[in-house]
């Protein structure tokens, strides 16, 4: 079975949700070959990778529910609230356990991985820790690093995401860096203290992408979604943006991909 | 063949390792460093977590999972532990992160040991290893490093690189909760186990809560499914993990644990422990056993969560 044989139902006609944006660019930005986590509860991200499996990437490795998975057979991928849900594992091809997971870096090389923060400043770092001066007196404790520290220094790419664009969570400076990006946009950081894989490709939002210019390492505005303006990307974000002549609206979904997200990939309607 | 064996048995006959919950939280005392296994909202030794706050166990650096959940918040907000060990507390969609935990964190009341699940292994690899430290490339040009003055930057002898020195994570006693083993402390986990072998690795002392104990026989079924060889103790508990999910036995109570999470957030809101209190009184102090817990979630709570 492949994807041409997905159930014939008719796809919502409406136009693509800020979210189906966001997993689109994720999705056309995944090369077969290259290896995803889909987490638990980032509903994004793991829609954008499973769009790419069922496209383009007959060879993309799967992580799923800490399961090796191959869905492209599969006429619906249920969504599951918790990692561990055992419904998520019945199409695990192998297990992997997360300590072993944690020693097996190699693979990371191959892979593409999605950072998120309750701040991500102008030259792409990330902060899952805290907001405040003082560490020992945090004004908003965050979740903690997860694997977002090392995910982002061994991983071929990585991108940032966020579903909140607003002047509190884009900052100028990140409180503290839990994942780090760019440094302070210094030519040649990320080498310069140890790190050999490169920095963060995108920051992916609700309302545009941004990448990064490569004289400044500051965050540029690369497009915008589908009727949103310049100055609305502007007054909802903390950080001066580098805002190019011409900016682009961004490539959404394509009719067929939607139709593929919508009845395959997101029937619970986490992104609309 | 000696003349002893020959005549029959000789130097006695093999223990059994099955304990009671109390037996094992027996093991801790006040200021040691425990671990708690399980993943999020998964596999949890919640009997042992329960007897820990009745034991009135205090100043406790507690070891999380890479992703811990909420029995982490109830340790806190139990006044339990006093450090904590782990990159994540949370519980995903049901609240991102734990409330006591923000709680006690932002006043200063605990210690967090920060670090990313990688350092998290790394250091409970140079416990099982009995080295000092691991090195690790991740927590460069980070705050990991500046927050966390155990993990040391240092220049790699090898190549003259800068690399982060992760101490080793080394804990007293460890609990895990898994799904099957026999008396003689064979444990064999349903799905992938998380890092519950990484866990029991860096510790001195394993006690694991099993759904069953079962026959030998039946663990030699399989025997490349055996995660843990030889726990220390075995603690008989069907429903161990609640309100967290067993693999292969039951999913997380969510009404459950919504019930805990609106008293832990109003202990974040407003600094009112009477939500908390109340919880904390009648479903970890008042009951008599483990058993007596499970009356009060009631027996039709606990068979619905069977069924998906």
């Amino acid at each position: 079975m492949t994807t041409s044989l997905a159930p014939d139902l008719p796809a919502d006609q409406a136009a693509a949700s800020a979210k189906e944006i966001m997993a689109a660019v994720i999705a056309h930005d995944i090369r077969d070959e290259e290896w995803v986590e889909v987490g638990a509860n980032l509903p994004v991200p793991r829609a954008g990778a499973l769009l790419a499996h069922l496209t383009h990437g007959p060879n993309l490795t799967v992580m799923i529910a800490m399961t090796k998975a191959y869905l492209r057979d599969e006429p619906v991928l249920e969504e599951f609230e918790y990692i561990t849900d055992v419904r998520a594992m019945r199409w695990a091809e192998a297990y992997y356990r997360h300590d072993q997971l944690l020693s097996a870096q190699r693979r990371r090389r191959q892979g593409v991985f999605y950072c998120g923060g309750i701040e991500i400043d102008r030259f792409g770092n990330s902060n899952l820790i805290g907001v405040g001066e003082d560490y020992r007196r945090l004004a908003f404790r965050g979740p903690g690093p997860i694997g977002t520290t090392n995910a982002t220094v061994q991983s071929g790419r990585w991108h940032l995401v966020t579903t909140a664009h607003n002047p509190r969570v884009l900052v100028d400076r990140v409180s503290f860096i839990s994942a780090v990006g760019y440094g302070r946009g210094e030519p040649g950081y990320r080498e310069a203290i140890g790190l050999q894989n490169p920095g963060p490709t995108y920051i992916i939002t609700p309302l545009c992408v941004f990448d990064f210019d490569p004289d400044t390492n500051s965050a540029r505005l690369a497009s915008v979604h589908d009727g949103v303006t310049v100055d609305e990307v502007v007054a909802r974000t903390g950080f001066e943006i580098v805002i190019p002549d011409s900016v682009p609206t961004t490539v959404g979904p394509t009719p067929g991909e939607l139709k593929i997200l919508r009845t395959r990939i997101d029937t619970g309607r986490a992104l609309t | 063949m000696t003349a002893e064996t020959a005549a029959g048995p000789a130097g006695g006959v093999r223990r059994h390792h099955i304990v009671e919950v109390s037996d094992a939280t027996g093991e801790v005392e006040d200021g040691m460093t425990i671990a708690i296994g399980g993943f999020i909202n998964s596999g949890h030794p919640m009997a042992v977590v329960r007897q820990l706050i009745r034991d009135e166990r205090k100043d406790l650096t507690v070891v999380g999972a890479a992703s811990a959940g909420l029995e982490i918040d109830l340790l806190i907000a139990a006044g339990v532990a006093s450090k904590i060990v782990t990159p994540y507390v949370g519980a995903e969609g049901l609240v991102g992160i734990g409330p006591a935990f923000r709680h006690a964190a932002q006043s200063g009341q605990i210690e967090v040991f920060e670090l990313d699940e990688a350092h998290y292994y790394a250091g409970l690899r140079a416990s099982a290893q009995r080295v000092p430290f691991n090195p690790w490339r991740a927590g460069l040009g980070t705050s990991l490093v500046e927050i966390n003055p155990a993990l040391k930057v240092f220049e790699d002898p090898i190549n003259g690189e800068p690399l982060v020195a992760v101490p080793a994570i080394e804990i007293d006693v460890c609990f895990l909760h898994a799904a099957i083993s026999d008396q003689y402390g064979n444990v064999q986990h349903n799905g992938s186990a998380y890092g519950d072998v990484a866990i029991s690795a860096a510790s001195e002392r394993t006690f694991v809560s099993v759904e069953q104990i079962v026959s030998s026989e039946q663990i030699r079924v399989e025997p490349l499914r055996t995660t843990i060889d030889g726990a220390t103790g075995i603690i008989r508990a069907p429903f161990g993990a609640h309100p967290y999910a067993a693999e292969g036995y039951y999913r997380p109570d969510e009404d459950h644990l919504r019930k805990y999470i609106a008293a832990s957030e109003e202990w974040l809101r407003n600094g009112s422990r009477a939500g908390l209190d109340e919880y904390l009184e009648y479903y970890v102090k008042e009951p008599a056993d483990p058993i007596d817990y499970l009356e009060r979630v009631g027996l039709r709570a606990l068979l619905a969560l069977n069924e998906y």
